[in-house]
């Protein structure tokens, strides 16, 4: 009896060796499987238990079921039941965990099919950040070297949310502005905070950045300095990080990626950082109590050194990488110009004559090289190509009163630089006018800048139909030659007064 | 009556013996307990109530089918095998109502197991629904735990028919059309006929009447639920078309337009429409604005429907649980009727595999309308058509048709989304499922079991 149960114990603990020792060998052997290609399908890395159960308990049968929940999930969205999606969309992922087109397409359903079935951008954005959840939080678990799905995730940052294709678009931003600003509360947040934090407040920001939305501190501060200053609460300084960190795994595994992985992400790069230069700064419009969008004028050079390297790299697509390159300096001059940076205008605008000397600045107008055109006249051009229309006195005086409530409404917001920019616009655009009529027997002329300038203050100072009370507020205190505004008169209807005296906008 | 009642009695005994009756209890309450820890809903309350309803019923559906199945096989071809049948045989009971007898016995203890998890969802439902923030529990009480009935769009088939057959008249005089052709002509004149009545152009807007019939009374002050949908004629870069509802006549009802939305085609929407917008006469005035540069189209059967409060989702619930417990019903009358002729494993081989044909309706169902078994076409619609197709399409229709008796009724769908199950339906659902289904499943085991001798099965023993 003794014997047998000495036999019994010798055999559990023969089997619990065996265990140990295949267990440490499994590393190696998974390791040597990898290196000299021995298998299609990698060993499962960061798997829970159940995962890891599930995926070798199944075998070949798991192919099967993902079809079965496929099939589902498809007749499912057909009959728009969509609360099992996100269900359905975790165990087909789960069963195929290395099947990278899996998670790319169940990613896809959801931020771009699913999304879009619902009326309230509520409910969209639910399902944008499921998608981008299900690719960050869990495909890159489990294929953290799969360049495609870093792409994927650039892409939904940087045309999901940061294009304007779907309505709900400026919802996006805005919730992502939301979440974000709980990690960096200003536009140039000191990432060193994040990367050593000290106070418990700068340990839960980094904690939250790490393991909610999986980003590395260090790396953003990396590509901060490779591709910013970026606002990181805006979609498109994100498109960039996780192309970026694509592109960082792929120089680790060089085996493994093809040159168009690497192109596509270079792509991300610099689209997206076209998008950051139109509209890559926040701007906090407290008498709204919204975020509004303004172009990100410091990274000019950085965006600019992007499109040249992708075109020096992607032979294929340099023509319209150029192209596009050529496009981005015409509207970098304009910008400049527009918030009143003319040194900086004026230097990117020689560039560009440098860089495309013979390529006509305005469409239709031959010989409008840059070498035949003043920075002046192209700005203006620029204004007058945005409305597409002519020299019709009417549009061109509408243009113009549009260009001095902006400088106003700026103004109201603490935006100066920008009034200033718009103000200068408005000088411009009337001098063009009237130097391009004055010899036209019939033209009728615009009126000076300065009544123009009165009748635009005296509408949207109307305390009746003017700007909500916080903007008039604000513009008054920036003018003060204006004075308070006066009290309702309650014996008639009129509307409240408001000074001749055309206010001056500095053109600092 | 005390006869049946003495069988099932030792039905219920059999249960608790096997201990059948403890571990599908114990299966049904782990599974609602479990199922809404494991599951992962869309990140709202209806979503994460609709998904629970979903699994949990299926789950409660599936687990009592089984055990539905396999007690009725086992009861009484278990008990022919071990030859017990012979000393409840030689009593003063006739064989049909043994066989009733044990049906009923299944039956009141699928009753008993589908009130405690009915219940226990109820109540889990109810618990949560009154932890949620008031704005989501109104949402819920509207759309999910409630009974919605609806009121849809006159389908005007008559006036269809009528105006497809003048135009069609109208274009053989002019221009005779040959025999052949002239059902297709035909077709092709009523969807342009039909489409009139559907599309709604870019820059117009449409109105429709829909009548709420005499529920009108009672929807004085309550809120209706506009549920639309509509096909583009083209594709929109964003995937949406803008799109104005309204409601109402002026001067005569409430007025209600809603903002400017942004809708996807081919889907349904759900809008909320403020009270009173109909008139007295229960008429509710809708229309809708387009302003896209491309048409949109209403299905007259689908794509303007109104979903109004009917009653509370208790009551609906206990219908739905009905219908699921009538289903248990066709289950347990064919197991015994497998058990009358087979033994104990054969008669539960077939009977899962009634059940799994039953589950695979979908593809039988596709095999029908393709015409083939198999080769068919997608892309230019053609099909070989086999010898075996004559004679397996029919079938599989004939299948398709018995199967339909009891997969028309779908309590698990109309309850996650908040639609009504009526009396009417339920009454509909009783008579198909149990009197004709499971009563010609029940006459055949009857008969099979009365002529059956009994002392030449070879059990066990």
């Amino acid at each position: 009896m003794n014997s047998r149960r000495l036999y019994k114990t010798s055999l559990l603990l023969l089997a619990a060796l065996l265990l140990t020792g295949s267990g440490i060998l499994q590393r190696s052997l998974n390791r040597d499987r990898d290196e000299f290609g021995l298998t299609r399908v990698q060993p499962l890395e960061n798997a829970p238990p159940v995962l890891a159960f599930t995926t070798v308990a199944l075998g070949g049968f798991r192919g099967l079921i993902s079809n079965t929940l496929w099939i589902r999930a498809n007749e499912l969205q057909d009959e728009d039941k969509f609360f099992e999606m996100a269900q359905l969309a975790d165990w087909i992922t789960k069963l195929e965990p290395h099947f990278v087109q899996v998670w790319l397409v169940q990613a896809w359903n959801m931020a771009y099919n699913i999304s879009v079935k619902f009326k309230d951008y509520s409910d969209r954005w639910r399902w944008v950040e499921r998608g981008i959840s299900l690719l960050r939080d869990d495909g890159l678990r489990y294929n953290p070297n799969e360049t495609l799905i870093y792409r994927e995730l650039g892409w939904f940052f940087q045309h999901k949310m940061g294009q304007n294709l779907d309505d709900g678009n400026m919802y996006y931003k805005q919730q992502w502005a939301n979440e974000m600003a709980k990690i960096f509360d200003k536009r140039d947040p000191n990432l060193d905070e994040l990367i050593h934090p000290e106070t418990p407040e700068q340990k839960e920001r980094a904690r939250l950045l790490r393991e909610q939305y999986k980003m590395d501190p260090q790396f953003m501060k990396e590509v901060n300095q490779t591709y910013g200053p970026l606002e990181w609460r805006l979609p498109e300084a994100h498109a960039v990080y996780w192309a970026a960190l694509g592109l960082k795994v792929a120089k680790e595994n060089p085996s493994k990626i093809k040159p168009d992985d690497l192109i596509t992400l270079r792509r991300v790069i610099y689209q997206s950082m076209q998008l950051s230069f139109h509209r890559g700064r926040l701007v906090t419009n407290p008498l709204a109590e919204r975020f509004e969008f303004g172009p990100n004028l410091d990274i000019v050079q950085k965006v600019s050194d992007a499109y040249e390297q992708a075109a020096e790299e992607d032979v294929k697509n340099r023509d319209h990488i150029l192209r596009a390159h050529r496009n981005f300096l015409r509207d970098a001059v304009y910008f400049l110009y527009e918030y009143n940076r003319l040194p900086e205008a004026a230097s990117w605008y020689k560039y560009l004559g440098e860089k495309y000397p013979d390529k006509n600045l305005m469409e239709g107008l031959t010989n409008s090289t840059p070498s035949h055109v003043t920075l002046d006249q192209y700005a203006v051009y620029r204004v007058i190509e945005d409305v597409n229309e002519g020299m019709d006195q009417k549009r061109v005086q509408a243009i113009i009163e549009g260009m001095l409530a902006n400088a106003y409404q700026s103004l109201a917001l603490g935006e100066d630089e920008r009034a200033a920019g718009f103000r200068l616009l408005a000088e411009k655009v009337r001098t063009w006018y009237e130097s391009n009529t004055k010899t036209r027997f019939e033209s009728i002329p615009i009126p000076p800048l300065k009544d123009i300038q009165r009748d635009v203050l005296t509408r949207l100072l109307d305390p009746q139909q003017g700007l909500p009370p916080s903007y008039r507020a604000a513009i008054r205190a920036k003018l003060p030659e204006l004075g308070p505004e006066p009290a309702p008169d309650t014996s008639t209807n009129a509307p409240a007064a408001v000074t001749n005296a055309a206010p001056k906008l500095s053109n600092r | 009556m005390q006869r049946l009642l003495a069988i099932a009695w030792l039905t219920w005994k059999a249960a608790f013996r096997f201990r059948l009756f403890i571990v599908v209890a114990v299966l049904l309450l782990a599974s609602v307990v479990a199922l809404p820890i494991l599951i992962k809903d869309d990140g709202t309350a209806r979503g994460f109530t609709q998904i629970l309803l979903t699994y949990t019923l299926s789950t409660i559906t599936a687990l009592l089918g089984l055990s539905t199945l396999w007690l009725a096989c086992g009861t009484l071809a278990r008990d022919i095998e071990d030859c017990q049948i012979q000393v409840v045989a030689v009593k003063p009971i006739a064989r049909w109502q043994i066989w009733l007898g044990k049906w009923l016995g299944i039956m009141s203890l699928n009753a008993a197991l589908l009130f405690i998890s009915g219940a226990s969802v109820y109540a889990l439902l109810q618990w949560r629904a009154g932890r949620l923030p008031a704005d989501e529990q109104k949402v819920l009480r509207n759309e999910v735990l409630v009974s919605r009935g609806s009121a849809k769009i006159p389908t005007m088939e008559k006036e269809i028919e009528a105006q497809t057959e003048e135009v069609l008249q109208d274009r053989i005089k002019k221009r005779p059309v040959e025999n052949a052709y002239l059902p297709e002509v035909k077709k092709q004149i009523r969807e342009q006929v039909k489409a009139d009545l559907q599309v709604v152009p870019p820059g117009y807007s449409r109105q429709w009447e829909i009548e709420l019939g005499p529920a009108h009374r009672y929807l004085r002050d309550q809120p209706l639920f506009l549920r639309v949908k509509f096909n583009s004629a083209e594709k929109s870069p964003s995937g949406t078309f803008d799109g104005v509802f309204g409601a109402g006549v002026p001067r005569k009802t409430q007025l209600w337009r809603s903002d400017m939305l942004s809708l996807a085609p081919d889907t349904f929407h759900e809008i909320e429409i403020t009270p009173n917008c109909f008139d007295e006469n229960g008429v509710l005035t809708l229309t809708f604005g387009n302003p896209n540069t491309t048409a949109l189209l209403f299905p007259l059967e689908d794509g303007v429907e109104v979903l109004y409060r009917e009653g509370g989702f208790g009551l609906n619930f206990v219908r739905g649980l009905t219908i699921i417990f009538c289903w248990m019903g066709v289950l347990a009358a064919l197991g015994l009727a497998a058990a009358s002729f087979l033994s104990f494993t054969v008669a539960a081989f077939f009977s899962m595999g009634v059940l799994a044909m039953v589950l695979c309706s979908g593809t039988l169902a596709n095999a029908v309308s393709e015409g083939t078994i198999g080769g068919y076409n997608a892309e230019t619609g053609s099909k070989p058509g086999t010898a075996a197709d004559t004679v397996i399409i029919p079938a599989f229709k004939a299948v398709l048709k018995v199967i339909n008796l009891a997969k028309d009724f779908s309590p698990v769908d109309s309850l996650s989304t908040g639609r009504t199950i009526s009396w009417g339906t339920l009454g509909v659902a009783f008579g198909r499922i149990i009197l004709l289904l499971a009563g010609i499943i029940a006459l055949f085991g009857i008969a099979v079991f009365t002529r059956r001798e009994l002392a030449t099965a070879q059990g066990t023993q």
